[in-house]
């Protein structure tokens, strides 16, 4: 602790510790943001999308209602569509209760919403099955963390 | 089927795995990559724990530290969820797929160190665990920025000249790892190397590092 230390003395003291860590990498972050929003002008929204995203509020499968024929053929967007022929929008696959809860009450979207894999919106384009099975895995290791450290102590 | 259209980073392409939209390829480069994940997960799955033994100084008595059956179980099969994310991780042909793997890398990594029981080494992963959500915000900023700006997010568009990914979709996206892959500074300065249930910490080094290459490759081939 004397009091003419280096520059460098001080920066290495200051990043040694582990609670400052977080504080550095809050300030990079802050800093690159601030970067973003000065380029973010310059940075334009490309219209072909490859994953489209339409709303339709008169749908009865609002905010998910993609398109499509149930029990149909439905041509859809895919980056190689070689790779998955016999895809289509997720309106495709509704079983016959569905359609029935579909054609019936308004409330079709919001159940897809509520069930465990309807909140991870990637199930709705069925090009990316994988992603799928990537986040139920984050999810479950999450959830193994925090039951044994819920149950190391009884 | 596919051409690598960059071949001059990861060398040429030798085998592609399809899942629909996100292909997994194997150049040169992710293939050694994925090779040294494999390799590394196979001696977690198959070494035992270090058992420590403390020596009182100034006498011949010694004591050693038991290792919890619970712990080492635990504790195995977040090294072994590490090393899984990080094979896929090296392979995958998606940005957004990639992300999902890193942020998977992160969580198996604060799952790993908030095992113990120690308060230091509990305190280090509490700041890690800080970290390690705080990123996640650049990382899939970054894959969004990246979808919304080229309106793909299949690498073997966005390594084509034609594609122009904006530079700052990139800083977002080497942020985050940065941010994931910051765990073995905690380990490094709360001595947890040497705790016990040793060979499964050094999973958190191995895939830290194997991510910062796979990020690089991504970031320069774009």
């Amino acid at each position: 602790m004397t009091p003419n230390r280096s520059f460098i003395t001080r920066i290495s003291a200051t990043i040694s510790r582990v609670e400052n860590l977080t504080a550095l990498y809050a300030l990079l972050v802050v800093i690159v943001a601030v970067l973003g929003l000065v380029t973010l002008p310059f940075i334009a929204y490309h219209d072909d999308q490859l994953y489209p995203k339409t709303l339709n509020p008169a749908s009865t499968l609002d905010p998910y209602d993609r398109g499509g024929v149930p029990f149909g053929t439905t041509p859809i967007k895919a980056q190689y569509l070689e790779n998955s022929p016999y895809a289509g929008y997720v309106t495709t696959y509704l079983t016959p209760f569905s359609q029935w809860l579909a054609d019936t009450t308004h409330h079709m979207g919001t159940t897809i919403v509520a069930h465990p894999g309807g909140i991870i919106d990637e199930i709705l384009y069925n090009t990316r099955g994988f992603d799928t099975v990537v986040e139920t895995s984050i999810l479950f290791v999450a959830f193994a963390i925090a039951s044994y450290l819920f149950r190391r102590d009884e | 089927m596919f051409n690598l259209p960059n071949p001059q980073i990861g060398g040429p392409e030798l085998f592609v795995l399809e899942f629909g939209d996100i292909v997994a390829y194997f150049s040169p480069y992710t293939a050694v990559l994925f090779a040294f994940a494999l390799l590394f997960t196979v001696l977690v799955i198959v070494s035992r724990p270090e058992r420590q033994v403390d020596i009182a100084f100034g006498g011949d008595a010694y004591y050693t530290k038991e290792v919890e059956p619970d712990l080492l179980r635990f504790q195995r099969f977040m090294a072994i969820a590490c090393g899984l994310a990080t094979l896929g991780a090296m392979v995958t042909g998606d940005v957004f797929n990639f992300t999902l793997f890193a942020s998977m890398i992160g969580i198996t990594n604060i799952g790993i160190v908030a095992a113990y029981r120690n308060r230091h080494v509990l305190n280090a992963a509490f700041q890690y665990g800080i970290v390690a959500m705080l990123a996640t915000v650049p990382l899939f900023g970054g894959a969004a920025i990246v979808l919304s700006s080229t309106g793909t997010l299949s690498m073997w568009e966005l390594f084509t000249a034609a594609v122009a990914v904006p530079l700052i979709a990139k800083a977002f996206l080497v942020l985050g790892v940065m941010g994931e892959g910051m765990a073995p500074f905690y380990i490094a300065k709360a001595e947890i190397t040497r705790a016990q249930g040793a060979p499964f910490i050094l999973m958190v080094h191995v895939s830290s590092l194997l991510l910062f290459l796979r990020v690089m490759e991504i970031v320069i081939s774009m």
